[in-house]
């Protein structure tokens, strides 16, 4: 099976939620393999947003850059509909200066069909996603 | 297009106005509370904020929270990471004035290392014969501790949407700032 990035939009990728959105700044940005563009959150934290691969994939390598964020919470859920999350990572980022955060993990058991990201609190008032990827593999289409 | 969100925290000496400041912000001049009703915990008024020439929009969460202790103790909790200060003092009492600076540096030491908008407002200035605070000495601490400062007179309905507008074009020009700075990363 070919790996890929699951977490394309040319690959089939969607966010379908997220808790801020500044037009000029939309969500699709985090997902389009271009990391200048990018999502801002507006307000105050927690913010979220999910992604849905609208298939089952198997994630090996999860990478997210970013800016400003400080705890990050990651759930995923393997159903059909965007429910029944479960908790699968959480961290604690370092600010770099002026250098895009880039966050790398490596998940167990990395099925999923949505994931969740919960930026639980951030080093300013405001943070930025510039690109999430997840590196892995398509196991079947969600009938 | 985008609505910001922020947390605004309001904080100042008991009676010197707040929760009328915040009521009258709410209902649009509508209800000015004659009778003083000490807050205890925290009351949220929730109000969205245009910003001139923009498009774009604030909306204020704003905690009323209680200036008198034992209430104020517990303040830490509720005034976790603040987006934007409002101070306010009786223009009338030199005490609630000083006690300005015990306020903000409280406010500050909630997010460390973030810089944090606010304004400093000196109310009931209809109470004239009784001022104790000049505007200038006011002006004067304000510029110091980079606050933009403001009087009103909540009874006469003078000036009480002002400081609320500049905090949130403050807090709007911060996030310009920020996206900027996203924006040179890469
Ligand atoms: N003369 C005059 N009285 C005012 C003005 N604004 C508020 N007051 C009165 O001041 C009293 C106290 O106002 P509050 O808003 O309850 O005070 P507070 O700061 O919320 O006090 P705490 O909740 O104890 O922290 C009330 O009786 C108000 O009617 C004003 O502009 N002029
Ligand atoms: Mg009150």
């Amino acid at each position: 099976m070919r790996k890929v990035d699951l977490c394309l939009s040319s690959e089939g990728a969607e966010v379908i939620l997220a808790t801020s959105s500044d037009e000029k700044h939309p969500p699709e940005n985090m997902i389009d393999g271009n990391p200048e563009t990018f999502w801002t959150t507006t307000g105050m934290f927690p913010q979220e947003f999910i992604i849905c691969f609208h298939k089952q994939v198997r994630i090996e390598r999860l990478v997210i850059q970013s800016y400003f964020v400080r705890t990050l919470r990651i759930e995923k859920s393997t159903s059909k509909e965007p429910v029944d999350f479960e908790q699968w990572i959480e961290r604690d980022l370092v600010h770099t200066e002026g250098q895009l955060q880039s966050e790398e993990i490596m998940g167990r058991d990395g099925h999923a069909t949505y994931l969740r990201f919960i930026i639980i609190s951030a080093f300013d008032h405001f943070a930025s996603v510039h690109s999430i990827s997840a590196e892995g593999i398509a196991l079947s289409n969600l009938s | 297009m985008v609505k910001l969100a922020a947390k605004c925290i309001l904080a100042g000496d008991s009676t010197v106005g707040k929760t009328t400041l915040a009521q009258i912000f709410r209902s649009d001049g509508a209800q000015f509370q004659k009778n003083y009703t000490l807050t205890t915990g925290v009351d949220l008024v929730v109000k969205t904020v245009p910003v001139p020439d923009t498009g774009d929009s604030v909306e204020l969460f704003i905690f009323d929270s209680a200036g008198k202790e034992p209430f104020s103790e517990m303040l830490d909790k509720l005034w976790e990471s603040p987006n934007v200060l409002c101070l306010v003092y009786d223009v009338t009492n030199e005490q609630s004035f000083q006690n300005c600076s015990k306020w903000l540096e409280k406010a500050r030491a909630q997010s460390p290392g973030v810089s944090l908008p606010g304004v400093l407002v000196g109310n009931k200035t209809d109470l004239a014969s009784r001022r104790a605070v000049e505007s200038a000495q006011a002006r004067a601490w304000a510029l110091g501790q980079g606050l933009e400062c403001f009087e009103t007179s909540v009874k006469e309905m003078e000036n009480y949407e002002a400081p609320f507008h500049c905090l949130a074009k403050q807090f709007h020009r911060l996030y310009r700032e920020k996206v900027e700075v996203f924006q040179a990363l890469v």
